[in-house]
């Protein structure tokens, strides 16, 4: 599981907690995942937070044409230069 | 013991508001936030980070009901503003006299003015330029002036924005003047005390008056109580201080909304310019707003109603890909109730609202098809036609939730009266979205804003300049 992945979960209400780190691990398994296809509404939750995971990533992200990092740093520049807070 | 004339529960849209106008105007004010600071050195702009960091629970707040219904709620100095979109709407006129004719509340558009105008000269609000609103609200104008429909740019609170296309995720550049950097320094320069991580377990309450709060650690004293902890949390606040009212947790709207996208010919980029920047507001007399909504891959790919090799190949045409959002004006079919301490919120979408969606989600098909859309993916399940769809076949966000302790001049009717004072309690009053006592049909911050802005004169016993 990615960092940001694992820090979103985290920070998910406790009751939430196992069961999303439950549908990510079937999710990611192809059994798993064959499983979930029979759960509509857990399968929508693991694959929506594995292609959350997916997209996030900084390298698959510049290839669409997202640069966080470059987003981040424009940001940095601005507020120190105009002394924003 | 920390001793002041005023305490505020909460630092979002009405607290933040309310501590810094009394602390300019002499109160000795205490502000206490239950989550952090926030330092934008340390936003990513990527959404799982920041939805963990930023958002109460992670973001992942969710209704239990039909259907299940995901509630964002910011956490932190600037409360819900410093994640939102930044729109700002003035409070419809013909929403302001329901309130007058339903609830009895003495809130006419004339009364309200000075305070809406002091709220936005605060925030610097004014109008998204076409340039700064991307190509996203370039196709939706697109398909809205082919269609002859009515629409526009959004007013925002933003000042040298830039158009990162993070708003949801913490803006990067402090463009966005949420209360966390307008009003919340404004209120410690006038010398009110900001106390962060201060879990307020209840409102101490002495014959028939507030004496001041109880949050754990941390004891104030003080003859004035301001509940903002928002439409969620501040009933059970309420309900925890003794305070008995059968409208408490009751009447909860969400403002649901879903969204749909489009696979555009030209390159859309839908993350570069402001998200939220454009609507059409067509069918708004019938509880329908359109507004834009985009953000980057991984926010996109969770929002893509597709599955399998179809949702891999529209990821890879992201940078083709266009998105806009519907709001419907809902029924209050929500309440709030506390399990361990812990909100747990039921909400079962009314019948009329379904209807609603089922005539939104059309009409967004249509736009994107008049602006020449190439494939137009409704947030439905395969197959499902938008006049069939069932509540369960919804995907839907509350971005809004409001009501849950609404405002009505009969005790028997609201929690507070025209004056945001809990009916019942001297000193204890509230000022956050709980307040409001219907749907809006529209973004609420600046309703808010402007609720505790008059509240925060009426206790100083002045008007608003």
């Amino acid at each position: 599981m990615s960092d940001p992945l694992r820090e979103f979960i985290g920070a998910s209400p406790a009751v939430q907690r196992p069961a999303l780190r439950a549908l990510v691990g079937l999710g990611r398994r192809p059994r798993g995942a064959a499983l979930l296809k029979r759960i509509a509404p857990a399968d929508q939750v693991a694959t929506g937070l594995l292609a959350m995971a997916r997209y996030d990533d900084p390298a698959r992200a510049k290839q669409l044409g997202w640069d966080a990092e470059a987003v981040i740093a424009r940001g940095r520049e601005l507020r120190r230069r105009e002394g924003r807070p | 013991m920390i001793e002041a004339d005023v305490c505020v529960v909460g630092a979002g849209a009405g607290g933040a508001v309310v501590a810094a106008e009394l602390a300019e105007g002499g109160a000795n004010v205490v502000l206490l936030e239950q989550g952090p600071a926030h330092n934008p050195d340390s936003f990513t702009a990527r959404p799982p980070q920041m939805l963990a960091r930023l958002y109460r629970d992670g973001g992942q707040t969710v209704t239990f009901g039909t259907p299940p219904i995901g509630l964002p709620l910011g956490r932190g100095l600037g409360g819900t503003t410093m994640v939102n979109s930044g729109t700002c709407f003035r409070t419809p006129p013909r929403v302001l006299e329901r309130w007058q004719g339903e609830f009895g509340l003495e809130l006419s558009e004339a009364s309200m003015r000075p305070h809406f105008e002091r709220v936005e000269r605060a925030l610097s609000v004014s109008e998204v330029t076409p340039e700064l609103a991307g190509n996203n609200a370039s196709v939706a104008r697109r398909g809205a002036e082919r269609l002859g429909w009515s629409h526009g740019y959004l007013r925002r609170n933003a000042k040298g924005c830039v158009g990162s296309g993070v708003c949801a995720f913490g803006c990067p550049t402090s463009a966005k003047q949420h209360t966390g950097i307008t009003y919340i320094p404004r209120a410690e320069r006038a010398g009110a005390r900001i106390l962060t991580g201060v879990d307020v377990k209840r409102v101490l309450v002495k014959g028939g008056r507030a004496t001041g709060v109880d949050g754990g650690e941390v004891e104030v004293r003080a003859p004035t109580v301001v509940l903002a902890a928002g439409a969620v949390h501040t009933p059970l606040l309420l309900r925890s201080s003794g305070i008995d009212s059968n409208e408490l947790g009751r009447n909860l709207t969400v403002h649901p909304a879903t969204a749909a996208f489009a696979l555009m010919d030209e390159i859309v980029d839908m993350a570069r310019g402001v998200p939220q920047s454009f609507f059409v507001d067509e069918f708004a007399s019938d509880g329908i707003m359109l507004e834009g909504v985009a953000g980057p891959p991984s926010y996109a790919a969770i929002a893509l109603p597709l599955s399998g090799r179809r949702h891999q190949e529209a990821m890879s045409r992201y940078r083709h890909l266009a998105q806009f959002g519907l709001m419907v004006s809902d029924k209050p079919r929500g309440r709030i109730h506390s399990v361990a301490g812990r909100p747990v919120i039921r909400y079962d979408l009314d019948p009329r609202d379904l209807k609603r969606f089922r005539v939104g989600i059309r009409r967004l098909g249509e736009l994107f098809e008049a602006a020449g859309a190439l494939e137009v993916y409704l947030p439905l399940p395969s197959g499902v036609a938008p006049e069939r769809a069932r509540a369960l076949d919804l995907k839907l966000i509350g971005f809004h939730p409001l009501g849950s302790a609404r405002a009505d001049a009969r005790a028997s009717h609201g929690v507070v009266d025209s004056n945001l004072a809990v009916h019942g309690v001297d000193g204890l009053h509230v000022a956050d979205g709980s307040v409001v006592p219907s749907a809006l049909g529209v973004n609420p911050q600046l309703t808010i804003m402007a609720l505790a802005t008059r509240l925060a004169f009426k206790l100083l016993g002045a008007s608003a300049p």
